[in-house]
């Protein structure tokens, strides 16, 4: 039961983050320095300051070289809000907040359909969790929605189908459109043993020898160019919640103790310099 | 005779691709169905097939104030007095196929000669068939229809909800015999009645 008290940790540590902001409004002298995109608001507020705040990931190595604690100047993130002309390349919101809910309860089941292979799981959640869980996340308790997320997740014995996860690649600083590129495959969280490695292996029921699927199998599998190694980081770094991830991560372990409220892990691929 | 499906009810990339192919290739050949235009989109990460409809709406919507020189070259003043056109609504089906959950999902968006996008409530209006509405709206959070992002161009878009898609496929085709083809036919009878996206007549003839 260690991983479990560590997968749980690890999990507060996450929910315990904060992130400062800094809201202003739009003034029209503002206007004139905010190039930047209009945000997609149906992404964690954490993915997309993982994606676009250009703050350093930490790390360890960062932590000992850099102690001092004034160096983290782009804190808080400065945001500007508009009121007024709405970009037409933005899903508009309502007042209730019912889009970002529906958006999130779609994510959500995606997550879930990937981890069964089935929408049983969430088809079934009743109202009141399912709007329970929505609420949990706005207020950021833990509590209830460990509680939810527990109906839907698979027993800690019971591996996932598929693990949800998705790749975001970097963004190019002078790229005309906005839109984002992500990658995503179906990823068992065991494959098949490579030769090399002997560490960690387990035995399937028909004999095969199979290896967990970690955060470097997968970045190799999927972007072999910019990941040609599957345990080392040598052109680009997988950045989660702000912290670089391991590559020898297994996935499951980090979907399920640092996935974002909808039940999915949302690695963004950082240029290594 | 083409293969069947090689994950029922689930379709791959490749089989989802050829059905796309197949289905364009027909309604290239039978002309006169009541799509405007039908485009395989091919893109290094994924093929859609995209379907172009325009849809006469019997107003009360305000008609679009006509660009002013446009207006200008149309005036001729020997023309026969012309019947007001139709305002058209242009509707864009986006078929991809989900990498969650393996079945084709169907993205849509909307234009209005002459104005942006347009919401919700005008997919009910004008996109959604009469007996869908109802059934259609009582799903989910906010219905069956739902907005989001389309995953290629990264516009706003609508979408069909895909989840239960896989379930719905097997309770009506048969594992053994359906091909990709024949999926993609099935499933756009599915799910396209509820947006006004009927399979044409013309591809049986």
């Amino acid at each position: 039961m260690e991983n479990r008290v560590s997968l749980g940790s690890i999990q507060k540590a996450v929910w315990d983050g904060r992130l400062p902001l800094e809201i202003v409004l739009a003034s029209s002298e503002s206007r004139t320095f905010d190039k930047t995109d209009p945000y997609l608001w149906h992404y964690p507020v954490g993915l997309l300051f993982d994606l676009y705040a250009g703050v350093d990931p930490a790390s360890k190595t960062a932590a000992r070289d850099n102690e001092s604690p004034g160096d983290g100047s782009s804190l808080p993130w400065r945001l500007i809000v508009h009121f007024s002309d709405w970009p037409p390349d933005l899903v508009r919101l309502d007042a209730d907040g019912m889009v970002m809910n529906d958006a999130f309860i779609n994510s959500v089941k995606e997550a879930d359909f990937l981890r069964n292979g089935t929408a049983k799981g969430i088809m079934s959640l009743s109202k009141e969790d399912s709007s329970g869980l929505w609420n949990a996340v706005q207020e950021v308790d833990l509590l209830s929605f460990q509680r939810i997320s527990n109906i839907l997740l698979p027993q800690l014995s019971q591996p996932f189908r598929n693990v949800p996860i998705r790749v975001f690649l970097p963004l190019l600083p002078d790229a005309e459109s906005s839109s984002l590129k992500v990658v995503q495959t179906l990823l068992p969280p065991l494959i098949p043993a490579s030769s090399m490695q002997s560490s960690q292996m387990l035995t399937s029921r028909n004999g095969s020898t199979l290896q967990p699927q970690t955060v470097g199998t997968v970045l190799h599998t999927l972007l072999p160019n910019l990941f040609p190694s599957r345990r080392t980081p040598v052109l680009a770094k997988p950045v989660l919640h702000g912290a670089v991830v391991p590559m020898s991560a297994p996935v499951e372990e980090v979907v399920r103790s640092s996935a974002y409220g909808d039940g999915w892990a949302y690695l963004v691929v950082r240029m290594m310099g | 005779m083409a293969a069947s499906c090689s994950a029922f009810p689930f379709l791959t990339q490749s089989e989802f691709e050829g059905a796309c192919q197949d289905l364009a290739d027909r309604c290239t050949s039978a002309q006169h169905t009541d799509w405007s235009a039908i485009r395989l989109l091919t893109k290094p990460d994924g093929t859609s097939l995209r379907i172009t409809k325009r849809v006469d709406v019997p107003s009360p919507l305000e008609a679009p104030a006509l660009d002013l020189e446009e207006s200008q070259e149309d005036e001729d003043p020997e023309a026969l007095v012309r019947a007001k056109p139709q305002p058209s609504l242009q509707i864009d089906y986006d078929i991809l196929l989900s990498p969650t959950y393996q079945v084709p999902v169907l993205y849509f968006g909307l234009r209005w000669h002459n104005h942006g996008p347009l919401g919700l409530d005008e997919v009910y209006q004008y996109v959604v068939p009469e007996q869908y509405r109802r059934q259609l709206k009582s799903v989910g959070v906010m219905g069956g229809i739902s907005m989001g992002y389309h995953p290629d161009s990264g516009a706003p878009a609508f979408f069909v909800h895909p989840c239960n898609t896989a379930d719905a496929m097997a309770n009506i085709a048969d594992a053994q015999s359906v091909t990709p083809g024949s999926y993609l036919l099935i499933w756009l009878g599915l799910v396209g009645h509820c947006v006004n996206l009927h399979v044409p007549r013309e591809l049986f003839a």
